[in-house]
């Protein structure tokens, strides 16, 4: 019998043992990996432009010809570079292979993520400001909460569009072929197409994206400079570029992005947090009736976030329509549509479905992750992906994405503070998410939502009703999640759908045909 | 019956086999016994350490775990012990919005092997498991009643017990897997990396224990010192929340006491976390009752 168990035991031991050891717990993650694109778009180089006042403001020099010694010179020193690869350099061909424009707005939301904490009280009960002269400081620069990351997202995106339609303008121009097509004996890493290598798209996209992030997230410099200079490094470790394609697109990226970067400074950003505007709007929202305004719910009381955002420049629309944009006051605090919806939260809070609970966790996108306008982003990155797009055409439709994320923003920070409503908290509910610092009316989520979905709807048709499901239920999630109201849900989906026609309608005339 | 009733006060206590239902003693209950302990258990911290940052928390005030926990010992043989636990487990905060979860949490269950015996001085083998009993939410932290891991774990135990007056020295060192869980989204951060998936990798962990106290035929009285830490794990970032990736770490003292004269008994346990890391410094007190019965 003693026999018996100590064979047991030693079998379950190492059983256990072995477990411990050969579970693999490594965590996979959906890999990206490059294409030739399904259309050239050879006509982009025409598409408007965000900034530049035409593709060709910045001018790029004219290419020694194939045939010259000094491209020769250049053939051969890719010829080396591409020859053989360390297993780091083999992994960087294929990480940046995956898109420029795509890893790009990947970082940058990884980035997001990384900042967006809300700073902590101090001593004294005060929230101190981060400060972008310090930003490692406690509390660190930026707090990259959802109308920040919307913005940072937003000048990335233009910025890598008008670089590139740009560099398409001068592609076309001096048609340069791929040196593999110059010289077959060059060993390439990625699929080649028929595009015109010089300038090349990857430098002018590393150029023009490390130009804005490292203003956007000034504590990553370093982080940064390593990736933009891998980025372009890894064109000649693939074979894909000669060193003056890379150049020329350095060069040209930079330039615009410094000139997309010229509006960013006088966009009214600097001041979004101004909280002495507050006083004012609370006054307006008493004036219209209000009996109860909002007020943090935070301990110790955290001022509201960037109160003024509503003030900051739009992009696809100008200030007379974004008054035209805000939609009708709330219900007031005592009649009886306020109470149906604040007792459809009370009975939510009591029988809170585990399918309500997810659908409000996986829209969640609060603290620590890269907000929802960075969730939009990712889609509408790995729908282009899937689809195959070019470069540029990929970069359109963040841009447009990411333009109408930001108009989404200013419009739903302009109704917040306008009507300085309450949020349920004020009266008794709880959250199974989080609950945000600002004002309920209306929906940041559904907003942000109701027009990116609109947006994509409009790039993807096929996949319209897809994105249109995924809205809504980005909208309904901040009701399980017991944080709005369901007309501050819906109110704040339509209004997104109408701030998204603007950006439609600018893609429709910008000469893409698309 | 009658003999039925003699061999279960023989094994329960009265013939010096006091039996407790713990995966942490030396304590066996003989063949075809069984003890049934439920037990109510409430810990609370109002500051933690934010990675090496001690701090208060004015939007959670004191947080508050309350378990109540049905927990079986069964006599195999007399050298071998099956322990299974359920627990169901609410929590709450005195401050702030953060809405309570409670619900099953995970069921566990131990094998206890007594591989040596002489003169007092013992050599055990553990091996446990748990698994989740129901779809809490793992990652709505520190309000989730759990992390959703399915682990396993291996248990060396080591102990003294001098024969004639019952003192004792126990010590044992644990290694836990834990496996992956899923969370509700798809993308969540970790250290400084965003993962685009809803696979979320929780570290393994291990810990170690050391116990000194006297097992008389009616009660045992013990002090104990806990150590237990993740393997690998980030940490919280600047005022952010826990996640399941966190290194948590914590050192506990405290005290177990036991009183079992018949079939009933009572048992009770308090703690106190000493220091830590990524983790609540939380007071705990455990109050149980216990049935003891054979067939």
């Amino acid at each position: 019998m003693k026999l018996k168990f100590n064979y047991i035991i030693a079998v379950g031991l190492f059983t256990l043992a072995a477990g411990l050891y050969s579970c693999d717990k490594t965590i996979t993650e959906p890999q990206r990996v490059g294409y030739t694109p399904a259309n050239v778009d050879d006509k982009a180089g025409s598409w408007k432009t965000y900034i530049l006042a035409s593709p060709t403001e910045v001018s790029v020099a004219a290419p020694a010809s194939v045939s010259s010694a000094e491209y020769l010179t250049e053939l051969a020193a890719l010829k080396q570079a591409s020859a053989s690869l360390t297993q780091e350099q083999q992994e960087a061909v294929v990480y940046w292979g995956a898109g420029a424009v795509y890893r790009w707005n990947e970082i940058a939301r990884e980035l997001a993520a990384r900042y967006n904490i809300p700073p902590a009280s101090n001593a004294d009960g005060k929230y101190p400001v981060p400060d972008a002269n310090n930003p490692l400081a406690d509390p660190k620069f930026p707090f990259a909460n959802p109308p920040y990351t919307a913005r940072a997202l937003a000048y990335l995106s233009v910025a890598q569009y008008d670089a590139l339609v740009s560099a398409w303008s001068y592609k076309y121009k001096f048609k340069r072929q791929a040196p593999s097509k110059t010289d077959a004996t060059i060993r390439v890493a990625l699929p080649v197409s028929s595009i015109p290598t010089y300038p090349s798209e990857d430098a002018v996209v590393a150029a023009a994206s490390f130009t804005i992030l490292k203003a956007m997230f000034p504590g990553e410099v370093p982080f940064l400079e390593a990736k933009y200079n891998e980025h372009k490094q890894s064109r000649l470790w693939a074979g894909m570029n000669v060193g003056s394609d890379i150049t020329a697109g350095n060069d040209l990226g930079l330039a615009v992005a410094a000139k997309v970067m010229g509006r960013a400074r006088t966009d009214g950003m600097s001041a979004a947090n101004n909280q002495t505007v507050t006083s004012g709007m609370i006054e307006t929202a008493k004036a219209m009736g209000l009996s109860e305004v909002w007020l943090s719910q935070e301990s110790p009381a955290r001022p509201p976030m960037l109160p003024n955002y509503g003030a900051v420049q739009t992009w696809n629309f100008d200030k007379a329509a974004l008054v035209k944009l805000r939609p009708g006051p709330p219900p007031a605090l005592n009649s009886t549509e306020y109470q149906q919806n604040i007792d459809e939260l009370k009975s939510i809070q009591k029988n809170q479905t585990r399918e309500q609970a997810r659908i409000a966790n996986y829209w969640a996108d609060g603290a620590g992750s890269y907000t929802p306008p960075g969730h939009w982003h990712r889609t509408a990155a790995n729908a282009s992906h899937e689809a195959r797009y070019s470069e540029v055409r990929m970069a359109r439709t963040l841009a447009l994405v990411g333009t109408t994320l930001q108009d989404a923003g200013i419009s739903c920070w302009d109704v917040k503070y306008y009507y300085y409503y309450p949020r349920p908290q004020q009266f008794g509910l709880k959250t199974s998410v989080g609950l945000p610092n600002f004002p309920s009316y209306t929906s940041g989520h559904s907003t942000f939502s109701g027009a990116a979905s609109a947006v994509l709807g409009y790039i993807f048709p096929d996949r319209a009703a897809e994105f249109s499901t995924q809205a809504n239920e980005a909208s309904v999630s901040r009701i399980y999640g017991l944080i709005h109201y369901r007309f501050d849900c819906e109110v704040g989906l339509k209004v997104g759908k109408n701030v998204g026609q603007y950006a439609i309608d600018r893609g429709k005339a910008d000469g893409s045909g698309l | 019956m009658k003999k039925l009733i003699i061999t279960l006060i023989a094994a329960c206590g009265l013939a010096g086999t006091a039996n407790a239902q713990m995966p942490q003693d030396a304590i066996y209950m003989s063949k075809r016994t069984a003890c049934v302990a439920l037990m109510y258990g409430s810990s609370s911290w109002n500051t933690y350490w934010e990675h090496h940052l001690k701090r208060e928390n004015l939007n959670i005030g004191t947080h508050t775990t309350q378990s109540l926990s049905l927990m079986g010992t069964v006599g195999i043989s007399n050298r071998l012990n099956l322990i299974v636990n359920v627990p169901y487990i609410k929590t709450s905060t005195s401050a702030g919005n953060l809405l309570g979860q409670q619900g099953f949490q995970d069921v566990s269950g131990w094998l206890k092997y007594k591989a040596f015996n002489r003169n007092g001085f013992s050599i055990h083998g553990l091996i446990g498991a748990s698994l989740p009993m129901s779809k809490y939410v793992p990652d709505f932290m520190p309000m989730s009643i759990g992390m959703q891991c399915r682990t396993a774990s291996g248990r060396l135990l080591v102990s003294y017990k001098h024969p004639k007056s019952g003192a004792y020295v126990t010590t044992h060192g644990t290694l836990t897997w834990r496996s992956n869980i899923s969370v509700d989204r798809d993308a969540y951060k970790a250290g400084d990396k965003v993962y685009n998936t809803n696979q979320v990798n929780v570290p393994n962990t291990f810990d170690v224990a050391a116990r000194i106290g006297v097992l008389r035929k009616t009660w045992q009285t013990e002090v104990w010192a806990e150590h237990g830490s993740c393997l690998s794990g980030d940490y919280i970032a600047r005022n952010d929340m826990p996640f399941p990736t966190n290194n948590m770490m914590s050192t506990a003292v405290g005290w177990y006491g036991k009183y079992q004269p018949h079939h009933f008994g009572i048992n009770a346990r308090v703690g106190h976390v000493v220091s830590g890391m990524n983790a609540g410094q939380s007071t705990s007190y455990m109050v149980g009752l216990l049935y003891l019965f054979n067939w």
